[in-house]
């Protein structure tokens, strides 16, 4: 059986997500032998491969500029794309900053703030969106992973059922934000 | 006593007019999701989770009465739909971040997400701006987390006697203010009685000091005063 | 002694908002001033109804009626009229189709089809008097009621009646009086809901302001028949003059004893006490009425139990609208049988609508149940002003829906507008014209309700704002097509589960509108245009989104009011490569929404046109070819404005095209369909020129036999602008006689062939632009007579106004209403046999359906039949290529890809379209040439430049005041007949100059605070970002 292509992306979030992913232990390598991963934090690729891949999860909401692309390219490259998270899925925390002007944020944090070497990081970073965005407000999810992190067992059972050409059958308490 | 014949899922249910529908399910086991509705305070059928279908017309159960050969349905897939649409709106309307929430754990807006099968809010979210009032010594309210169920206003009004809690302007800028809208902690009438936290359904009014996922909350003692004051 | 002339001077809201409070006062002085004052008697009354006319003054016993009524006006009316018995004509009505003074009130046609009962005093007497109400039989029902019949008689011929709801639900109001009455209590209540809050919406005022008794009487009755004590009218604080005239009323019937205790000596009781709403919209539901009454916050709560079972003060109580208690002592004084007769199916009696919006008698009109759409639209509103078409009709408030112009013959009742997904409401009636943009329509009742929902219930204070924000983004062209749906299924969750009236309806404008006018949704998203040019977000300004070529007319109108020509021909060729055509024949689409009209009249965009056209050829100002040539080839068929336009874009795209035209002259339409007189030959021929030397190839006489064959010639793509060169012929009767032509063929022998004269009387039939153009044509050649038939009103008449208008100055009969049945003659048409038409039903278009009168044939003599009906396209050498046709007998493209089936092979222009305007066909060509670049591997980007607003180079300030548009010279009639030399004359240099500085500058973005439109201010390009940041 050909392995199943697997990507994962981390954007605005605490990387709690993807240590919730290595945490579903033994788990681990039974997938290690199911599944590719292709560019992911943990593999350090920056890059989707050219043909594609079957599986993208992704950490975290959509803030800026460059997460609003690969979003759009992770859609593209991807055959099932899976929001991991409360950030993908709802927002959460980043998007507390919903509602402040993102300029006046970056001056106020680069620049008044700091007592040396003050610089706005405008040049080389990529820009803020008006407003953090959950991954289904800019492209379409297939499916959705709540939590705070999402519990390990939670990921693994997804993650699972996927590889093996299933629908994960997510219900009550899986469903559970925070 | 007048006995009426009513069909519930099929089921047929023989009770006593003046009930509402709510009553007699919850007595059979029926289990209807609810959120404004509490057990001990007038029933204003505002957040419309409790809605069941009656002939083909959606109506809220907690504020319908049963009648005689009146056929109910509770879970019908359009039911369902209109359910889960509605609570994808009090998720869109407020700020709830259940990860940093006191009452994470023991929300019932949170359990009702797991209850209705809630995947994502289809629906933009309006990241709305409030302003947290902790002004009262004990407690604090964080509208973010406010889905106006006026549980507080009732609880407050029916049950304390005070009036602290009442509903300011319409619309999706409705909120739940303290007197005449000011800080709570100068809110003259309020007596401190912390009622309306234990009847908030979700982390809007908590206890200060209690730390993430910590607060659980008893609104089933005004349900219990209720039933004290009313049967001795 | 009784006044030798009384005169009413219109009180109502509207009347008094221009200014017949300072009329009324200037009228009493003059009348002192002339000693009239013992002869004159001047009497304030409610609301006679065309509001939009006001100030109104009626003058008794002759029924005089005068409009707009100033101050200043009043001393003429008396000295002439009241002195001397002349009526003071300039201040009458006109009837619009007879052009004829109306003197009397009864025969102006706004009047004529109306049936005051409800309204009956309104307008006819004095409010504020009880004398007057008594006078018109007031309080004779409620003597009657009470001293002579019992309570349930009253109810029952309330019931008989059939008297349904006025405030909208339409529920039977015998049945809610029945409930009332049957429950058991001490206590009762009524309450009179005069909420009124709908937007275009004033029934309820008028009848407050202008009948007050009539409330009290209804209300009274009413008490008298379910059995309560106290009653409520709930008015809105913003109807300050129903307030008091109200409270004036009540206080006067008291003291009459109609109202209090011991009612006409009776047992009876009641008295009636006024509360006042602070403005809610939603405390028109009858709960939340009922709460804001009893001094809580004006939310409504679920039923059952009904009000009639619990209602104020938990005690049961009727609710009513105003009009609803307005018609029941009319009930009582007149029987059931003679209310039930009026009316049509379930619906009884009359009801009063609040004509809004595109109508030229906005007002308050009272008409039969049953009466049609059109008939209130057109025979009462007077149809659409400013030559507009109408769209549909609104009708029910934030609550209602529209109804498009297809069902204009539907009798109004409550269950036909429901069925077409409208309500009667309460009775707004808002007229839509063609400039109405349904989805900002829908928008912005969703506004209204969203900011009215009183926020109790999550579906209606949630939803409704997220529905707004879709179609925020919608309307900012930001929409997706997945919002349509996610519209309608938050708009029926809506509808389904929310709490009151309010949130069940609020999503019902948006649903009727996407159910009639999807179209105009999937056109803010899928083509990011607004078709009714309302959507700033999505264009430029108004002018360029309403050419089909989208021409930046701000843009070259602005470097013209620089004195810019060369800027503005170059900004003008970036869109339309036939500035000289379109300077003359355009139909300019781009005056009819100019702004401008909002200060005085349109901009004349099309002759400032014609001057940079003619100014550009003088200078010999040209586009070079491109300096690069692509090797692919590309074919075009047909050198007509889509094949010109598509050769020309093409260079631009880098490409050398070649036209292969049949003709000996290049122009297709223009040059054989358009008389010179309109387009000379030589302005025609300096467009193709230019279109030439900027790298196109015409061959003329090289007629397409076959499509393949130009394929295997190595052309790479074919664009098929073949036209709708065919005249559509009649059935007369008769087969064709000699003497009847096409009117297309005739104009083709006359410009290409050198026919060059006509004999005797001529008769053309149509009332297109190729009618006008076949007649005038005609009288040019020496015809003895021409005389134009066409089977509708003038109004009616496609041509353009001003072709029209020529045409009769040029002597040309245009007989309307007048319908060709067949032909008349044996060897040679002798003449027409022709059938008066009367107006019949209401089409599809709006327009009145004609309909032949009986027994009115008459023959119109002619010796030659012009048949300019319409033209269509020969589709052989097409469909032979492999090129599917549509049902309307027209080419099959894919609308994004421009493609017919066979790949490689183009079309647009009439050919796929239907015979339509010149600007239309130079659209689709360039559409054309973007779709071919892109089939080639290009990507299809005409013009690279981002768009730069021209500053002024002068004081904009000085043209903001009113200015007269500028006219070019006509030439004298004399010189037009016997002549082919051009009509319209040019701007002069400075002519243009000015007027061009007339242009408001729509295209620059307005700061919302001053108003003030600056340059350089517009929206930034959004790629990349998303809707809302």
């Amino acid at each position: 059986m050909a392995k199943v292509r697997v990507a994962t992306m981390w954007f605005s979030g605490c990387a709690g997500c993807h240590m919730s992913l290595l945490d579903i232990d033994e788990t681990l390598i039974d997938l290690a032998g199911m599944i590719t991963l292709f560019n992911s934090p943990i593999t350090d690729l920056k890059v989707f491969p050219e043909e594609g891949v079957d599986v993208t999860l992704i950490e975290g909401a959509v803030g800026n500029e460059e997460q609003l692309h690969l979003a759009r390219t992770a859609r593209q490259k991807s055959k099932i794309l899976i929001a991991l998270g409360d950030c993908a899925v709802t927002g959460n925390v980043p998007a507390l900053r919903n509602g402040m002007d993102p300029d006046e944020m970056i001056a106020n944090i680069y620049g008044d703030k700091v007592t040396s070497n003050g610089a706005l990081p405008y040049e080389a970073v990529p820009h803020l969106l008006g407003r953090v965005r959950p991954l289904a407000e800019v492209v379409h999810v297939d499916y959705f992973l709540h939590g705070c992190p999402p519990p390990a067992g939670l990921i693994a059972k997804a993650v699972l059922a996927l590889v093996a050409g299933k629908t994960p059958e997510l219900a009550g308490p899986d469903l559970k934000f925070g | 006593m007048e006995r009426i014949t009513v069909k519930i899922d099929g089921r047929e249910i023989v009770t006593s007019p003046g009930r509402t529908i709510l009553e007699v399910a919850v007595e059979h086991g029926i289990r209807i999701p609810t959120l404004c509705h509490l057990e001990g305070l007038s029933d204003v059928g505002a957040c419309r989770l409790c809605i069941v279908d009656v002939r083909g017309q959606l109506v809220t159960s907690c504020t319908t009465r049963v009648a005689d050969k009146m056929e109910v349905l509770t879970g019908t897939d359009a039911v369902r739909a209109y359910r889960r649409t509605i609570l994808e709106l009090l998720f869109a309307e407020g700020n709830h971040v259940c990860a940093f929430c006191v009452s994470n754990g023991g929300c019932e807006l949170q359990d009702l997400a797991c209850e209705l099968e809630m995947h994502s809010v289809t629906v933009p979210y309006a990241y709305p701006r409030h302003r947290v009032d902790a002004t009262h010594p004990r407690f604090l309210i964080d509208r973010d987390r406010c889905v106006l169920c006026g549980r507080c206003v009732r609880a407050c009004g029916e049950v304390e006697g005070a009036r602290t809690w009442n509903f300011a302007e319409r619309g999706s800028q409705a909120r739940v203010i303290t007197d005449l809208d000011v800080d709570w902690g100068t809110a003259a009438s309020c007596t401190s009685c912390g009622k309306c936290v234990e009847v908030c359904p979700t982390g809007a009014i908590v206890r200060k000091g209690e730390s993430n996922g910590e607060m659980r909350k008893k609104p089933e003692v005004i349900t219990r005063l209720k039933e004290r004051r009313t049967h001795g | 002694m009784p006044s030798r002339l009384e005169v009413l001077v219109c009180a109502g809201g509207a009347c008094v908002s221009s200014h017949s409070r300072e009329m009324r006062e200037e009228l009493g002085k003059r009348i002192d001033a002339h000693g009239l004052a013992e002869e004159v008697r001047i009497i304030e009354t409610g609301c006679m109804g065309p509001c939009e006319h006001g100030p109104l003054v009626l003058v008794y016993p002759e029924g005089v009626l005068y409009k707009s009524v100033a101050a200043a006006d009043v001393d003429e009316i008396v000295r002439e009229h009241f002195l001397k018995g002349r009526v003071v004509s300039r201040l009458l009505f006109r009837s619009e189709e007879a052009d004829r003074i109306i003197r009397e009130k009864r025969s102006i046609p706004f009047f004529e089809k109306q049936m005051k009962i409800v309204l009956a005093n309104c307008g006819a007497i004095d409010p504020e008097s009880i004398d007057e109400y008594i006078g018109a039989n007031g309080y004779e029902a409620l003597g009657k009621a009470v001293t002579s019949m019992t309570p349930d008689e009253v109810l029952a011929e309330v019931k008989a009646s059939g008297l349904r709801g006025r405030g909208g639900a339409g529920f039977s109001t015998g049945m809610k009086w029945q409930f009332v009455r049957d429950a058991k209590s001490s206590e009762k209540m009524v309450i009179c809901n005069a909420d009124e809050g709908d937007p275009g919406a004033f029934m309820d005022r008028a009848v407050l302001e202008g009948d007050p008794h009539t409330i009290i009487e209804g209300m009274t009755i009413a008490a008298y028949a379910v059995g309560a004590q106290r009653g409520y009218v709930y008015v809105r604080a913003e109807y300050p003059l129903a307030i008091e005239r109200l409270q004036i009323a009540l206080k006067a019937a008291r003291a009459m004893g109609l109202l209090g205790k011991n009612i006409l000596e009776t047992e009876f009781s009641f008295d009636i006490e006024v509360r006042v709403g602070a403005g809610a919209f939603v405390c028109g539901e009858e709960t939340a009425l009922i709460a804001s009454i009893e001094g809580r916050r004006g939310v409504p709560r679920t039923r059952p139990p009904y009000p009639a079972a619990s209602g104020l003060w938990k005690k049961p109580t009727l609710l009513n609208n105003v009009e609803t208690y307005a018609n029941v002592r009319h009930i009582i004084l007149r029987g059931a049988a003679w209310f039930s007769a009026i009316g049509v199916g379930e619906s009884k009696g009359t009801k009063v609508f609040a004509l809004s919006g595109n109508v030229r008698n906005t007002g308050l009109v009272e008409v039969p149940m049953g009466t049609t759409l059109g008939e209130v639209v057109f025979d009462i509103g007077g149809g659409v002003p400013n030559g507009k078409r109408l769209k549909a009709v609104q009708t029910g408030g934030p609550s209602g829906g529209c109804i498009p112009v297809e069902y204009l013959n539907t009798p109004i009742s409550y269950e036909s507008l429901k069925q077409l997904g409208a309500i009667i409401g309460s009775g707004g009636l808002i007229v839509l014209d063609e400039d109405t943009c349904m989805v900002n329509l829908a928008r912005y009742f969703i506004e209204f309700t969203a900011s009215e929902s009183c926020g109790q219930c999550t579906p209606c204070r949630v939803g409704l704002v997220r529905m707004l924000e879709i179609l925020n983004r919608i309307t900012a062209g930001e929409g997706t097509m997945d919002d349509l749906d996610k519209l309608e299924s938050l708009a029926t969750a809506i509808g389904k589960t929310s709490l009151c009236g309010l949130g069940q309806t609020a999503p019902n404008p948006v649903l009727s509108t996407l159910k009639y006018f999807r179209d105009e949704y999937i056109a803010h998203i899928r083509y990011k245009t607004c078709p009714a040019s309302v959507c700033a977000a999505m264009f430029v300004a108004p002018c360029e989104s309403s050419c089909p070529a989208n021409v930046d007319v701000p843009a070259y109108v602005g470097h013209l009011a620089n004195g810019d020509v060369e800027e503005a021909f170059r900004v003008h060729m970036e869109h339309n490569p036939l500035p000289g055509v379109c300077g003359r024949v355009c139909y300019a689409f781009c005056e009819t929404k100019c702004q401008r009209t909002q200060v005085d009249e349109p901009v004349a965009i099309r002759d400032l046109k014609r001057f940079m056209a003619d100014a550009a050829s003088e200078h010999g100002l040209g586009i070079a070819p491109p300096a690069k040539v692509k090797p692919e080839k590309v074919v075009i068929v047909g050198a007509g404005p889509a094949g010109l336009s598509c050769a020309y874009f093409l260079t631009r795209l880098g490409y050398a095209p070649v036209i292969h035209e049949a003709l000996p002259i290049a122009g297709g339409t223009m040059a054989t369909g358009i008389p010179s007189y309109r387009l000379p030959r030589g302005i025609l021929a300096a467009d193709v020129e230019r279109i030439e030397k900027a790298g196109v190839e015409i061959q003329l006489l090289t007629p397409v036999a076959d499509v393949e064959e130009l394929f295997s010639a190595g052309a790479r793509a074919v664009f098929a602008a073949t036209g709708a060169m065919d005249g559509q012929t009649l059935r007369l009767g008769t087969p064709s006689l000699p003497g009847v032509y096409a009117g297309v063929d005739f104009l083709k022998a006359v410009n290409l062939e050198g026919k060059t004269a006509v004999e005797g009387d001529v008769v053309v039939i149509g009332g297109g632009n190729s009618a006008i153009d076949s007649a005038r044509t005609a009288r040019r050649l020496g015809a003895k007579s021409v005389t134009i038939v066409y089977r509708r009103a003038k109004a009616d008449m496609p041509a353009s106004r001003e072709e029209i208008a020529e045409a009769i100055e040029e002597g040309i009969e245009v007989r309307d209403m007048t319908a060709p049945l067949g032909l008349v003659g044996s060897k040679r048409v002798e003449g027409l046999r022709c059938s008066k038409m009367v107006p019949g039903e209401f089409d599809a278009s709006g327009r009145r359906r004609p309909v032949a009168e009986e027994g009115s044939d008459f023959v119109l003599p002619a010796s030659t039949v012009l048949i300019a009906v319409g033209q269509q396209a020969n589709l052989d050498l097409l469909t032979k290529a492999g090129a599917e046709a549509t049902a309307d007998k027209n080419i099959a493209v894919d609308e994004a890809s421009m493609m017919t089936r066979r790949a490689g092979l183009f079309a647009g222009g009439d050919v796929t379209s239907g015979p339509s305007t010149v600007v239309q066909a130079i659209a689709a060509g360039r559409r054309a040439a973007a779709a071919i670049d892109r089939y080639l591997g290009g990507d299809g980007i005409i013009v690279r430049e981002a768009r730069v607003e021209v500053a002024s180079r002068y004081d904009e300030s000085e043209y903001a005041k009113e200015r007269e548009r500028a006219v070019p010279p006509l030439a004298e009639v004399e010189d037009r007949v016997g002549s082919f030399a051009e009509v319209r004359g040019c701007f002069t240099c400075a002519q243009a100059t000015e007027e061009a500085r007339r242009c408001l500058h729509c295209d620059r973005a307005q700061d919302e605070e001053s108003g003030v439109r600056e340059a350089g201010g517009a929206v930034a390009s959004r790629a990349g970002a998303l809707p809302g940041d």
